[in-house]
């Protein structure tokens, strides 16, 4: 312990290199890393440098410390593309980004950047024996995004905000035709869109419950055995009924 | 390698007209001394073998990697070529090394404080440009600081341990302290100086009766300042009003004097205001909410006001704006001007209505997307609404979570298909809340409070350990714990929890709390013998426990508006004697009390820390059965209390002048009984001091503050010491605060205030007289740090002597803590 103390305070900088790379092979990464912070800087441009910098990087990732590492991961393969941990260096930087990438209900910009990171490391090294971890990944954050954008559309759903549940489940499959998620918004867009439908004044009923029927044949064309068929089928037949209604009224009052 | 049969050709030369491919035979670099030149090679990211295009930016960027490591002085690249083969050298030239710096001729914090801000870095080579830099950030700072004559002086020596490196000495010679002298105008007719260097906001002259206003100099500030004067004088129909020139000049070593000299031209009025492009509204219509008639001051600064947006008051656009037309403008042009006269018309663009189409929230990195997207009013599938967009704004403030001065509202239009997406941004700040606080209680002695209040919590999270980052949180639920405690005579322990959307569809809360508290009257002071009577020396066995439950439901009304909100809630407390001498005849056994309180309130207010207009009100009625209606009672059967009590809250805020807000508030309290039995001895209010209760809270009594008074001393009659031992049953107060914003910063939020308050708390209906008050006024700060919320400091001065009490001090301090309601 007071051997690593006056290594700390030591101006020696390869003294405190090769100690950093001792403490690095017996994976005691956060003595590593705090001699690494200290000497990188100083040994740009020696022969060394190029291994300080990657073991600095590499030792803050295995402590957690992520937002650091993401930085340090960086910094290396921009300056030394060339080097044989060049490649590691850009995996393990998405991957921190990865680390960082939050639960599906908060802000999702840390998951957008590594999206980004992972898709870079694909095009500059597209036969990497990574690309099969990479694309586990990658799909993993694409579900995040779907999952986010489902759930703050089926809020609307929650709160009874029928208009707008039916506004924002319609988005959703705009954008997301093809997510796990799908299925289940389509059928709630057509159960919004049938309550909305219910709750309006008269005049408008008959447009909205056609609304209903286009997006009840685009359900059953999608997803001919889906597991809400029952209740689409329900809501099928209580808009023929309304619709019925309104018309008889409409052609009693033309009459 | 020269090709002798082309003579025409320089031997390895390069065409810069047509760019080709070549191989790279070598790179080498010269000139290193202290670098490695293999390292060097290699940072340039050229290797032999590889494909390069010359000219190209292939080599450019060879150089940029170089420079980018920030080692080396200088570097440029010679080539020459075999056929298709390059062999490249990178010419370099090393520079010493930053190692250190230092600050000399300062003190240590402001040497912090720079070692942030200059552009220093060990490692990396010390050019002429780092120094100019370097030297430029040092003397701003100190120009901020009105050191105009400051002096920076950079020496380099080699260091002595790391070979090729300097360790830089900044000097910093400060000089004295340059302040503004004297402002005077040349060229005013219609204005005085006076009122002319009031528009000046941040250059003020300095003199020793101006304690808070700072008189430095500041070139950007005071360009801002002159177009504030031209804005004052266009505000006042100078609308051609201009500088015509200003000097600066020293008067002495630390004294500045400032001349402007202006135009001012003449003032105008308004003739004949008109409209054009109006449909859906009629020009007696438009001009009646603009508001502006012939012969007014022509000032452009209300006009652009009242047409675009007015944050206190009515607006044209307004008209427009809530209801969908995001896209109108109204555009006012001069379409004539006659002598001082001038015709103005408004040129109106309705556009289409916009529906809202996509909800879009950034910057929650802690709080869950349905806890702001089910406070926010804008929803898809409905029309634009400003005013909506206003109120989502203060509704997320009134989370608590997000600094309230950061709150993003952007309207995204798609005018392709006439929608609008609406992005909000928030920033989140800390607001769980921890307090650790020993005191003197008063009449108990020492007393101890921990306290732990989370108010953004998630029971959902808890089974996740990866959640606990800290803690579980973002569900907008709020959990509080406190335990206080002076040894063995008291002890307190409180829980409470609520879940504001219960079921999560509708803004119905609920709350669950839980107390006990525990009173040994063994280490009752004098004081408190006096107080309760009591007499007898041998009291050590007498105890006290209070428990209690409450439940609680709270619901928003949308009738008669959506400001208002209703709660009710059901609570039970037990209270245990042990030969405690809580009442006449009342020492031993068992009281219990069963109330509904029912509460109807009403909040408008903007923000929810420093509130800058709005109101707020509370009406509550708390009542037990009324056993005694329905069977025979005596005074004194404490076995189920009996009780009624009203409260009324009242609080309005306004916004005078920037950061200045009147606060006026009411208050009243009523405890009254069924039938016509005595009022028991459960139920008080104490009145006096800060409201904080002595940090001696007794279940069942409402401890309201009134500053300049000694805690719980407020009595209309004092000599009566049953009523000073048992407290009021009805009482009213009043305060005018005039509160002045400081700092805004969400970290610590600053005011300062002064009030004039009155209030009387009064034993029983017979003496009760409302304008019978004591009052005080005096001056005091606040400042709220998201980590333990709001802390104060009053000093008070009474205006009225207490009955008996004639000789107290009539000026004293008050601690605050937490937001007082009353």
């Amino acid at each position: 312990c007071s051997n690593f103390q006056q290594l700390l305070k030591s101006n020696d900088v390869s003294k405190k290199y090769q100690a950093a790379l001792e403490y690095y092979e017996q994976e005691e990464y956060y003595r590593a890393s705090q001699l690494l912070d200290q000497v990188t800087d100083l040994m740009v441009g020696t022969e060394e440098a190029e291994k300080a910098q990657f073991y600095r990087a590499k030792s803050h990732y295995m402590q957690g410390n992520y937002i650091l590492s993401n930085a340090y991961f960086r910094t290396f393969y921009t300056t030394y593309p060339r080097s044989p941990f060049a490649e590691e260096a850009m995996f393990l930087q998405a991957q921190s980004l990865y680390e960082q990438s939050p639960s599906y209900q908060e802000d999702q910009t840390p998951t957008l950047t590594a999206i980004e990171a992972y898709e870079e490391f694909l095009v500059r090294y597209p036969n990497s024996e990574r690309v099969e971890r990479v694309n586990i990944a990658l799909e993993e954050l694409y579900t995040k995004l779907d999952r986010k954008d489902f759930n703050q559309a089926r809020l609307y759903y929650k709160l009874r905000y029928w208009r707008s549940a039916a506004v924002a489940l319609n988005n959703f499959l705009q954008e997301h035709a093809s997510s796990p998620y799908a299925e289940e918004a389509a059928f709630l867009r057509l159960d919004a869109q049938f309550r909305y439908a219910q709750e309006s004044v008269p005049d408008k009923q008959e447009e909205r419950y056609d609304v209903v029927l286009d997006y009840f044949q685009a359900f059953v064309d999608t997803y001919p055995e889906s597991r809400y068929k029952r209740d689409a089928e329900r809501i099928f037949e209580g808009v023929q009924e309304a619709l019925g209604t309104i018309r008889k009224t409409a052609n009693n009052q033309n009459s | 390698s020269q090709v002798l049969n082309r003579p025409t050709q320089q031997p390895s030369s390069i065409d810069y007209q047509q760019p080709r491919q070549y191989r790279i035979g070598e790179v080498k670099v010269s000139g290193y001394k202290f670098l490695d030149p293999i390292a060097l090679t290699s940072l340039t990211g050229l290797k032999e073998g590889d494909m390069i295009t010359v000219p190209g930016e292939d080599i450019s960027r060879a150089i940029q990697k170089l420079w980018d490591q920030g080692i080396l002085g200088d570097v440029d690249v010679t080539a020459h070529t075999e056929g298709d083969v390059i062999y490249l050298t990178f010419n370099l030239t090393e520079r010493p090394r930053l190692s250190n710096f230092r600050f000399s001729g300062i003190n240590k914090s402001q040497g912090e404080a720079l070692r942030d801000k200059v552009p220093l870095q060990k490692g990396r080579i010390v050019t002429d440009a780092v120094l100019n830099s370097t030297r430029n950030v040092v003397r701003e700072y100190y120009v901020d600081k009105s050191f105009l004559n400051v002096k920076v002086n950079i020496t380099q020596r080699p260091d002595s341990i790391l070979p090729n490196s300097v360790v830089l000495n900044i000097h910093v010679d400060k000089g004295d302290k340059v302040k503004v002298g004297d402002i005077s105008f040349v060229g005013n007719e219609a204005f005085k100086d006076k009122k002319l260097q009031r528009q000046l906001k941040n250059t003020k002259e300095k003199r020793f009766y101006k304690i808070f206003t700072s008189s430095k100099f500041n070139r950007t500030k005071f360009e801002e300042d002159k177009e504030a004067l031209i804005t004052f004088y266009n505000s006042q129909g100078y609308r051609d009003a201009t500088i015509v020139s200003d000097s600066v000049y020293r008067i002495s070593d630390d004294r500045l004097g400032i001349q402007i000299t202006v135009d001012e031209g003449q003032q105008y009025f308004y003739r004949n205001i008109t409209w054009a492009g109006n449909y859906l509204y009629d020009d007696n219509y438009l001009a009646r909410v603009l508001g502006i008639s012939k012969g007014d001051v022509y000032d452009q600064v209300e006009l652009e006001k009242r047409l675009t947006y007015n944050p206190t008051g009515v607006d044209v656009s307004a008209l427009y704006q809530n209801d969908g037309y995001l896209f109108s403008s109204i555009t006012p042009v001069e379409v004539r001007v006659d002598g001082d006269s001038i015709d103005v018309e408004m040129r109106v663009v309705e556009g289409p209505q916009a529906t809202i189409n996509k909800i879009i929230v950034s910057g929650n990195d802690k709080t869950s997307d349905h806890v702001i997207l089910r406070e926010i009013r804008t929803l898809p599938g409905q029309k634009y609404s400003r005013d909506d967009l206003i109120r989502t704004r203060n509704e997320l403030a009134a989370l608590g979570y997000f600094d309230p001065e950061t709150i993003g509202l952007n309207p995204i239009p798609n005018p392709a298909d006439g929608t609008v997406d609406i992005a909000y941004s928030v920033t989140e700040r800390p607001n769980d809340q921890i307090s650790l606080s020993g005191g003197w209680g008063g009449p108990i002695g020492a007393v101890g409070t921990v306290g732990l209040s989370l108010n953004n919590f998630s029971t959902r999270k808890m089974l996740d350990l990866s959640e606990w980052k800290p803690i579980p949180s973002g569900d907008g639920q709020r959990l509080s714990l406190n335990v206080q405690a002076n040894g063995k005579y008291y002890q307190s322990y409180s829980f409470s929890f609520t879940e504001p959307w219960l079921g999560g569809r509708k803004p119905n809360s609920l709350s669950v709390s839980l107390f006990k508290t525990i009173y040994r009257s063994g280490g009752y002071t004098d004081y408190y013998r006096r107080l309760y009577g009591v007499e007898d020396e041998n009291t050590s066995n007498s105890r006290l426990n209070v428990n209690g439950a409450s439940v609680s439901l709270g619901r928003r009304l949308s009738w008669p508006d959506n400001y208002f909100y209703m709660n009710h809630s059901l609570s039970y407390t037990q209270y245990n004697l042990n030969d405690y001498p809580l009442a006449v005849n009342f020492r031993n056994g068992t009281s219990n009390s069963i109330s509904v309180v029912n509460t109807l309130g009403r909040s408008s207010i903007d923000n929810p820390t420093f509130p800058r207009r709005g109101s707020q009100f509370t009406l509550s009625l708390n009542m037990t059965p009324p056993y005694s209606l329905f069977s025979e009672r005596e005074d004194d059967d404490y076995t189920f209390i009996e009780f009624n009590k009203w409260m009324f809250d009242a609080s309005y805020f306004i916004n005078v002048a920037g950061n200045l807000v009147f606060n006026t508030r009411a208050h009243f309290g009523f405890i009254g009984n069924y039938g016509d039995g005595a009022i028991g001895p459960f139920e008080r209010f104490r009145m006096g001091g800060s409201g904080l209760g002595g940090g001696n809270i007794f279940v069942g009594t409402e401890y309201i503050g009134l500053r300049g008074y000694d805690d719980e001393t407020v009595v209309n009659n004092l000599n009566d010491q049953s009523l000073l031992s048992s407290g009021g049953i009805a009482y009213n107060k009043f305060v005018f605060e005039a509160r002045q914003l400081i700092s805004p910063n969400p970290a610590a939020t600053i005011y300062g205030l002064a009030f004039v308050e009155a209030g009387n708390n009064f034993g029983s209906y017979k003496n009760y007289s409302p304008f019978k008050l004591y009052r005080s006024t005096g001056v005091g700060v606040r400042i709220f740090m998201a980590a333990f919320g709001l802390l104060g400091f009053d000093y008070a001065w009474r205006l009225d002597d207490l009955p008996g009490r004639a000789d107290d001090k009539r000026g004293m301090f008050h601690f605050i803590i937490g937001q007082q309601i009353r």
